[in-house]
């Protein structure tokens, strides 16, 4: 073949694409140019439904992500638990109050010793399917969350105190036999010890209900299309598109108000989307809230800011010099201006941290706990240091793409620097290598955060600064704390038990194995169609509250 | 020829082991693994290594390689472990071939534009208009991705709500002529990208093409064909355009793979669904299995990307010879 005929099939062939795609733009931009280009009455170009991002009454958009899995019995991050409060449900669940009332369950006992917990299930609890939920599917549920071949990472922490648990998870005994079916619509849980928060564990997913013929019959893919029993059903799941979740007028609570909800999961910046009427509720970031928080701004009208059961703090490892020092830790924590640093690098959008639980909590105390801002006794602090003439070299790790550090924690180093002459270094790391030195131990002091799981103080103060709990990451030691710890956790008077807590939360917080920096906001912007819309402190089921009018 | 495409095909399985033996061994020693990133907060040590064990990750990794290999060779790329229930093929193809589809389209046009702009530099070579061309280009190659797009969403999307903020749909929309007629035109979601794909791009293969062009310009045929007094046209077009375009295959092999793999700035910050944002949220949560199936796919394209553009070389430029002494 010549050479030039070759280049000139290439040419051209080149040359009518270039031709088609002018051309139709040309079309297009002369046809009006723009997005709306709709076919004759009952054609679309969308499968079912329509078009997502159109309004429509009944019909909630919203921004979200792939959940990791839709499994409630292997997930443990947030954004999968979103979904998966909503799809399934459980023997009990948190009402937007965080009160724990009964769910599939209608109503449940506790023994006068506080071991067995006795649920009688309602007559009408089903699977979204119309099969109604025994107490055999509790049974079996809880030992497949809790089973050796699922190796859930969440199974131990919320299943843990049932008497059996343990040992099915290792593989060392068959079964669970803390779980006992007395009849088709009773089930007895019997747990360890006395913890009275042991009710609150089982508003998780961990301990929620699936369906065993679905799970048995397709192990592998059965959450594309899971059958819950929660107050909505998984209606189409196109990964990285949308996944849409239709009312389940049976639910056991009461209908959804909605009829639809549909979390788009591309398209760009979320607020810009809702700006362009494609989203009801999107969060606004801290380079929009100054327009957010304007009242004569579009968005000032729709915007709201709810208070998070979410902490952030420094961790000092009190295992590694000179953190293993009191005296370090509390001239650090006296040094900071968190206040102030808050409100330049964060526009207010989080709180300065007033100890360790949150307003809201159970045990939250409304004075300030922590370490205040003063230079003095930041200085006076750190003389009676052993380290005080012979500082070992600090590095503070973070997650982050090697760039600059954040920019409170650029502050805190200035201030660290000028007030005690301290040069601490950032190290920055991707989230994979900080987990494993974290894991590891490896870290000398670190920004990290926790979110509450559940609502009571244990699930914090126990889980973090108890000596024996393998969550305590900064090795945080004190006998007095932990005798604390043990006590409240079986304490069955409320108010004791809370109290006790405050005391420990004093004692740790004084002691500054954490340097408590913000509780977090969550700042949002709502449409005025829509009504109802909350953002709870934690992860609880809320959609089926929400209204939307159009 | 044939002996040659197959000779060469026949190396692409020991790339592949080469490429895929190492990934999987540099992954796995990288620092933290996918079951501490899937964990969330609550990290029992003891729970960890219960999990390591049950996926096979506490084997030795000649172990896991062969195991994951044999299951490869079946065609099962492993599952995911930031997207639990979906194997790797399902969410990797879907993405790429969202990200294909953008790159061929943006490709097409960075060619269709840089080549003329090329060619009519290389003509006005010595006046103002070339360095204008070229400065020009190299301008806008100059702006960052990053840059570009804030300003395009707020006019297009905001300001004049021509089109939508981000997100794909598929290369055509329909256009109905009297309900009737159904012509496929550019879908809206497809501007905004392919500005910002291909305005840095024009400036590559212009500048070669000028080059080239200048070099053809001198050579002996050209100035025969001048000589024997063809138009300037003729000469343009018959001549100088095709022959100034063979460096340009060489390119297109290259950027075909590249392409592929998506533009991770322009995936993500106009929230599309393509392989280059997913593959950077992979690697830094590292997930395993969809490193390494990512890795040996784009492997097997480049491989077989170069073949195709090498193989087009020999049979537009008969002086290269392909995998053979006679001919």
């Amino acid at each position: 073949m010549s050479q030039n005929r070759l280049l000139a099939i290439l040419l051209s062939v080149l040359a009518g694409l270039v031709l088609v795609v002018g051309g139709l733009s040309a079309v297009l931009l002369l046809s009006g140019g723009g997005g709306d280009t709709t076919g004759p009455d009952g054609i679309t170009t969308t499968g079912s439904g329509g078009n997502p991002t159109q309004p429509a009454s009944g019909r909630l958009r919203l921004s979200g992500t792939d959940p990791v899995t839709l499994d409630p019995h292997t997930a443990g991050d947030a954004s999968s638990a979103e979904y998966i409060v909503e799809i399934f449900s459980g023997l009990v669940t948190l009402t937007p109050d965080l009160d724990i009332v009964p769910d599939l369950a209608e109503s449940f006992d506790v023994s006068p010793d506080g071991l067995t917990y006795t649920f009688v299930l309602r007559e009408n609890a089903t699977f979204h399917t119309g099969r109604r939920v025994t107490a055999d599917d509790i049974k079996w549920s809880i030992e497949r969350a809790a089973s050796r071949e699922l190796a859930s990472p969440t199974a131990l922490a919320y299943l843990g105190d049932i008497i059996g648990v343990r040992e099915h998870f290792h593989g060392i005994a068959d079964g669970v036999p803390g779980v006992e079916v007395v009849d088709e619509r009773t089930v007895r849980i019997t747990i360890d010890a006395p913890k009275p928060y042991f009710l609150a564990k089982l508003t998780y997913p961990t301990a929620f209900v699936v369906d065993r013929q679905q799970v048995e019959s397709n192990p592998r893919n059965w959450t594309r299309r899971p059958n819950g029993t929660g107050a909505f059903k998984l209606a189409e799941w196109r990964l990285g598109e949308r996944i849409v979740l239709q009312a389940n007028a049976q639910y056991v609570l009461g209908a959804p108000k909605l009829s639809e909800v549909v979390y788009l999961l591309s398209g760009g910046s979320a607020l810009t989307r809702f700006e362009n009427d494609e989203l009801d509720v999107a969060f606004v970031s801290v380079n929009d809230i100054d327009r957010a928080r304007d009242p004569s701004s579009t968005l000032g009208p729709l915007y709201t800011a709810w208070p998070q059961f979410t902490i952030s703090y420094i961790a000092f490892n009190t295992n590694v010099p000179p953190f293993d020092d009191v005296h370090v830790r509390r001239a650090l924590g006296l040094a900071i201006d968190r206040a102030r640093i808050s409100e330049i690098t964060f526009s207010n959008m989080l709180t300065p941290a007033t100890g360790i639980l949150m307003p809201g909590m159970p045990g939250y105390q409304s004075e300030d706990l922590t370490l205040p801002f003063d230079p003095e006794a930041a200085v006076a602090e750190l003389a009676l240091s052993r380290y005080v003439d012979d500082m070992p070299p600090i590095i503070i790790s973070e997650v982050g793409a090697g760039a600059e550090a954040r920019t409170d924690t650029q502050a805190f180093l200035e201030q660290w620097r000028t007030i005690l002459g301290i040069n601490v270094e950032v190290q920055q790391t991707d989230f994979a290598t900080f987990l494993a030195d974290q894991d590891a131990g490896r870290l000398q002091a670190f920004n990290a955060g926790w979110i509450m799981d559940y609502p009571d103080p244990e699930d914090i103060l126990d889980l973090k600064f108890h000596s024996a709990s393998t969550l305590n990451d900064v090795s945080y030691s004190n006998p007095e704390v932990d005798a604390l710890l043990d006590r409240a956790r079986i304490e069955r008077d409320p108010a004791a038990r809370l109290s006790t807590y405050q005391e420990a939360e004093r004692l740790i917080v004084d002691e500054a194995a954490w340097l408590p920096l913000y509780f977090s906001l969550s700042h949002v912007v709502v449409q005025p169609q829509v009504t109802g819309w909350f953002e709870p402190p934690m992860v609880v089921p809320r959609l089926r509250f929400i209204e939307v009018s159009r | 020829m044939s002996a040659y495409i197959v000779r060469r095909l026949a190396w692409l399985p020991v790339i592949l082991f080469v490429v895929s033996f190492s990934t999987f061994t540099i992954a796995r020693f990288g620092p933290g693994d996918p079951v501490s990133v899937a964990a969330g907060q609550i990290r029992d040590p003891e729970v960890l290594e219960r999990i390591r064990v049950e996926r096979g990750l506490d084997r030795p990794i000649p172990v896991q390689y062969i195991k994951w290999l044999t299951n490869a060779v079946q065609g099962d790329l492993g599952e995911s472990y930031l997207q639990q229930g979906f194997s790797v093929s399902e969410l990797i193809f879907p993405r790429m071939w969202i990200s294909a589809q953008l790159g061929f389209v943006a490709l097409v046009i960075v060619f269709a534009i840089g080549i003329p702009l090329g060619l009519i530099a290389a003509r006005f070579s010595g006046t103002w208009i070339d360095p204008m061309i070229i400065g020009t280009l190299l301008f806008l190659q100059a702006i960052p991705v990053l840059v570009l797009i804030p300003p395009l969403i707020w006019l297009f999307a905001l300001q004049l709500n021509w089109l939508p903020v981000g997100g794909w749909d598929g290369i055509f929309d329909v256009w109905w002529i009297g309900g009737v007629i159904a012509v496929p035109i550019p879908d809206p979601h497809l501007y905004i990208p392919l500005i910002a794909f291909t305005l840095p791009g024009f400036v590559g293969v212009a500048r070669l093409v000028r080059v080239s062009a200048l070099e053809v310009n001198l050579s002996d045929y050209v100035r025969t064909a001048r000589a024997k007094g063809l138009s300037e046209a003729a000469v343009q077009f018959r001549h100088i355009l095709p022959n100034s375009l063979l460096p340009l295959i060489t390119v297109v092999g290259f950027a075909l793979a590249s392409i592929i793999e998506g533009a991770l700035f322009v995936e993500t910050l106009l929230g599309i669904n393509g392989i280059g944002r997913f593959l950077f949220e992979a690697v830094t949560s590292r997930d395993y299995d969809v490193i390494l199936a990512a890795t040996v796919i784009f492997s097997t394209v480049f491989v077989v990307t170069n073949l195709l553009a090498e193989l087009c070389y020999g049979l537009v430029d008969p002086r290269v010879r392909i995998g053979s002494t006679r001919r």
